[in-house]
């Protein structure tokens, strides 16, 4: 079959566009034999492909490429050289339709995907505030108790549950973070988002150096939560923790944009 | 007949001209081996068009069904797992070939004048294809893609100006969430595989205009892309094709556990091809200048510089400074790549991380898998409700200060401390070692050693600040004396007696070996049972009985002692079970547990009644029965002082 294709030597060079004289020859006949005007080019055209099936199978390939040149020439020449009043309406007509009906579905498209940008509630996700957990201020109750934790003693993380609201969904009384409390020598609780405000991963805490720490990109946070090193572009996410709760924990769990100096809420 | 046929079909379509295009193209110098890279690119492309649209029919972009259709494909179909391989490892694939013919293409100078606009379709396409494999890592929604796109759409947000919107957009919300999936899904399978091959087509045709750059025409006769280019290429891609299908069978794709987004994953990684940029970003160096820097702008340069090229190339010097440039970056990119392998390879704490994962992988596939399949509320939920993975991380945030299992923290990790000289040690455990909790071992160890067995609590400050009222002591304590009574209680004459003791103790505590109920002999139970209520034994201790202090030691199960009926020594009714367990963990200073000597803390407000309840049920053994191996034992490790229960005589 592929010894069918004509392999001749001069389509071999025909391939390639330096070296096609061909190419170029019928090029300059289209440009002499259009006179102007995009309907005459059409019909003209078609005169020429019926020309063609007499001709055969050689001169077929070189007029096809001549055929295509013709229609790109015939255009940029009407354009050119200050065509009819008459064309120029239909241009103007034909390119305005033209962009009504590309742009009315594209630019309705493009808005529909700028929805989390453009709705009030940001579309839910994780932490969606006012879950079924919280009170008023959107404290949350955390499982922990302030006399379980020692002052001064090791930082226990502890897991926020709270009902999730995920686009269509809402999944009651689920983990939808973690925080690190602290006890100081003093007896106050610091609560600090887990996640680490450089990249996101989750800081762990390293008791033989005494710190938090990220896994992912070393960042290193003291305690009470201020940068240790200069990898995090600012301190960890304290989080305010409800005064006067007796012996239970209330936290005001939120999540943080990452990756900037300033603490702004997400 | 064929032939007027395709005289026919030419004629109406042309395609004879258009296959001859494809096919005939000159090649001076002959075919070459170095000619292959753009074809097995554009051959991996096939592959991950193929696959992909496979892989599509089966997959289900939503939070609580992402992983699970995954799991499913991988675990479950017929040839999924093939199928998923390929699509996998030809993807990792396809950003190396794409990173070789890039290098090619500088060294042999392809992108200068007049195929410049080809040099930068060829870059359009690189992001493409890089845009394919961040929007496909998050795909499977499982832990490490998930957090390791974070990462991604975190530096995002650190762009400048439009930063967050930008975030946002990607993310579908201001959180991860269902719409984070079906935007990354729809630009996976829609958006960029179709710019890919537009911006593909262009890059061939240009490429067909300019055709091959030959630098030595005359090391072999001309000859035509088909048939001689097209075996060395077809060879190309065979190598290629056996590599990745000995990939996906023989390694297989990875699944790491689902997304758990209140679940740190310490073992993130961005996939090994980007390794190089995260270690970069680790320099604190670079962190001086910003996060926007390390990530964005540094990077945005590099590339900026590469797209650049051709126009260098037009001066003198330019050629030789690309060609340099392009051999510095490769090496330091392959030496940071290098430098993260190696730094990862030989942290414990990252190699612990990436064990813990694992394990959570392999777990979850038998949950999975198991006769009541996935819950509608996701994989995640049978994890999280899973007491042979969650045990160890509670024991890992709220025992392993003082206590050890195994000698590690629960999740295999060694317990550091520092010590006078500020080296980095193994912290000495203050309370004894649980690893063993409940076993024959365990039991014997603490009847017939109980001084010893109980020493680690020498380690503790309050041990050595305790005033005469020694619980290790016989003269202190009515056990250790009894215990101690090695002239009788360890004599040959009890060794049966005791034997029966451990044995009703170990029945007592009803744990479970790997899910399934242990096997008891009854009559050694029922014989123990009688040694502990009545103390039928014989020599010295003879009438001696653990009722005598444990009035409750005969109770089949754990049966609470009020305040009240509490005789000042432990409540051993059950002792070890899980009913004991929750009962102690929640009040160990209960008069009818450790009373005024209790030193440990309660649990009952530290954790919550479903976390002591995973807690518990890890300890006895309870849960689904698993293949996945304990974590080693590290005592030996963790300290050589470490009391270990002495191997049984039998």
């Amino acid at each position: 079959m592929l010894d069918e294709l004509t392999p001749a030597d001069d389509n071999v060079e025909d391939a390639s566009p330096e070296t096609s004289d061909t190419g170029e020859a019928s090029e300059a006949t289209g440009a002499t034999e259009v006179p102007g005007g995009e309907e005459e080019s059409v019909s003209d055209g078609v005169a020429e492909s019926s020309d063609e099936v007499e001709t055969g199978d050689e001169a077929t390939d070189a007029t096809d490429a001549a055929d295509d040149d013709d229609d790109d020439d015939s255009n940029v020449e009407v354009a050119g050289d200050g065509a009819p009043r008459r064309t120029f309406l239909t241009q103007v007509l034909a390119g305005t339709v033209g962009a009504v009906v590309g742009l009315v579905p594209v630019l309705s498209g493009l808005v529909f995907f700028l929805d989390p940008l453009l709705r009030d509630d940001s579309g839910g996700g994780e932490g969606a505030e006012g879950g079924g957990n919280r009170d008023a201020d959107g404290f949350v109750k955390l499982a922990v108790s302030r006399s379980a934790l020692k002052p001064g003693g090791a930082p226990q993380q502890v897991t926020v549950v709270d009902d999730l609201v995920d686009a269509w969904n809402k999944f009651p009384n689920v983990p939808i973070g973690s925080v690190w409390l602290h006890r100081t020598d003093g007896g106050d609780v610091v609560a600090f988002n887990t996640v680490c405000p450089h990249l996101g991963c989750a800081v762990e805490y390293r008791n033989v150096q005494n710190d938090f720490y990220c896994p992912c990109h070393l960042s290193a946070f003291k305690l009470d939560g201020t940068k240790n090193n200069p990898i995090p572009p600012r301190d960890m996410d304290s989080l305010e923790v409800k005064a006067d709760t007796g012996d239970e924990i209330w936290v005001q769990f939120k999540n943080f944009r990452g990756a900037i100096a300033e603490k702004v809420e997400v | 007949m064929i032939r007027s046929f395709l005289a026919w079909l030419d004629d109406r379509t042309g395609y004879a001209a258009f296959m001859h295009e494809a096919l005939y193209e000159r090649v001076p110098g002959g075919a070459r081996w170095r000619y292959v890279w753009g074809s097995t690119l554009v051959f991996t492309f096939s592959i991950q068009l193929i696959t992909g649209f496979f892989l599509w029919t089966a997959y289900s972009p939503s939070a609580s069904t992402a992983w699970e259709s995954v799991y499913y494909i991988q675990n479950e179909m017929t040839f999924g797992s093939v199928v998923r391989g390929l699509h996998h490892f030809t993807a990792q694939l396809m950003v190396v070939l794409m990173g070789v013919h890039l290098v090619q293409v500088i060294i042999d100078g392809a992108y200068k004048a007049p195929r410049e606009v080809n040099f930068w379709l060829g870059l359009v396409l690189m992001q493409i294809v890089l845009g394919l494999s961040l929007t496909g890592y998050l795909l499977p929604w499982d832990q490490k893609g998930y957090y390791a796109t974070k990462v991604a759409t975190k530096i995002m947000g650190a762009a400048p100006v439009v930063g967050t919107e930008v975030q946002q957009l990607v993310q579908g919300g201001s959180e991860y969430g269902h719409h984070t999936l079906t935007r990354f899904f729809a630009l996976h399978a829609g958006l960029l595989p179709a710019s890919l091959i537009a911006f593909l087509g262009l890059h061939l045709y240009v490429f067909r205009r300019h055709g091959l750059t030959v630098h030595d025409p005359n090391h072999a006769p001309e000859t035509t892309f088909w048939p001689d280019q097209v075996l060395k290429d077809g060879i190309a891609c065979l190598a290629v094709l056996l590599l990745v299908l000995g990939l996906a069978i023989w390694k297989g794709a990875e699944l790491s556990a689902p997304a758990n987004p209140s679940e740190s994953y310490a073992a993130a990684r961005p996939e090994w091809y980007f390794l190089f940029l995260f270690r970069f970003l680790k320099f604190e160096f670079i962190e001086h200048f910003g996060l926007a820097f390390g990530s964005i702008y540094v990077p945005g340069a590099l590339m900026g510089i590469v797209a650049v090229m051709p126009l260098v190339g037009r001066l003198a010097w330019g050629h030789k400074f690309n060609v340099y440039f392009t051999w510095s970056v490769t090496i330091g990119i392959a030496g940071l790549t290098l430098l993260a392998f190696y730094e990862d390879g030989t942290d414990e704490s990252h190699q612990a991380a990436i064990l813990e994962a694992h394990r959570d992988a392999e777990r979850i596939k038998e949950l999975a898998g198991g006769p009541n399949k996935i819950p509608v509320t996701g994989a995640v939920t049978l994890l999280r409700e899973d007491p042979f993975t969650q045990g160890p991380r509670l024991f890992a945030k709220h025992c392993f200060s003082c206590h050890r299992y195994d000698g590690h923290d629960g999740t295999g990790r060694l317990v550091y401390t520092t010590d006078a000289e500020g080296n980095q040690v193994v912290s000495a455990p203050t309370a004894v070692d649980l690893g063993q909790f409940g076993s024959p071992e365990w039991m014997k160890s603490v009847v017939v050693d109980y001084a010893n067995h109980f020493s680690v609590l020498k380690n503790a400050e309050w041990f050595k600040n305790k005033g005469d009222d020694d619980v290790l002591d016989p003269d202190g304590s009515d056990m250790a004396d009894w215990s101690g009574d090695s002239d009788s209680l360890n004599s040959a004459q009890n060794a049966d007696n005791v034997k029966a003791l451990v044995a009703f103790l170990v029945a007592g505590t009803g744990h479970k070996e790997n899910g399934a109920a242990r096997a008891h002999d009854e009559k050694l139970v029922a014989r123990g049972r009688v040694l502990a209520v009545d103390g039928d034994w014989d020599g010295a201790i003879n009438g001696t009985s653990c009722a005598d202090c444990h009035t409750s030691v005969g109770e089949p199960k754990f049966t609470e002692v009020s305040e009240d009926d509490a005789d000042g020594v432990p409540n051993i009714s059950g002792y070890g079970s899980a009913a004991w367990l929750k009962s102690f963990l929640s009040n160990p200073g209960a008069a009818q547990h450790y009373g005024d000597k209790n030193q440990m803390p309660s649990y009952a407000k530290a954790m919550t009644e479903a976390e002591m309840d995973l807690l518990v049920r890890w300890l006895v053994g309870d849960y689904q029965p698993t293949k996945v191996e304990r974590y080693e034992d590290r005592r030996r490790a963790a300290q050589p002082s470490v009391p270990a229960a002495k191997p049984d005589a039998e």
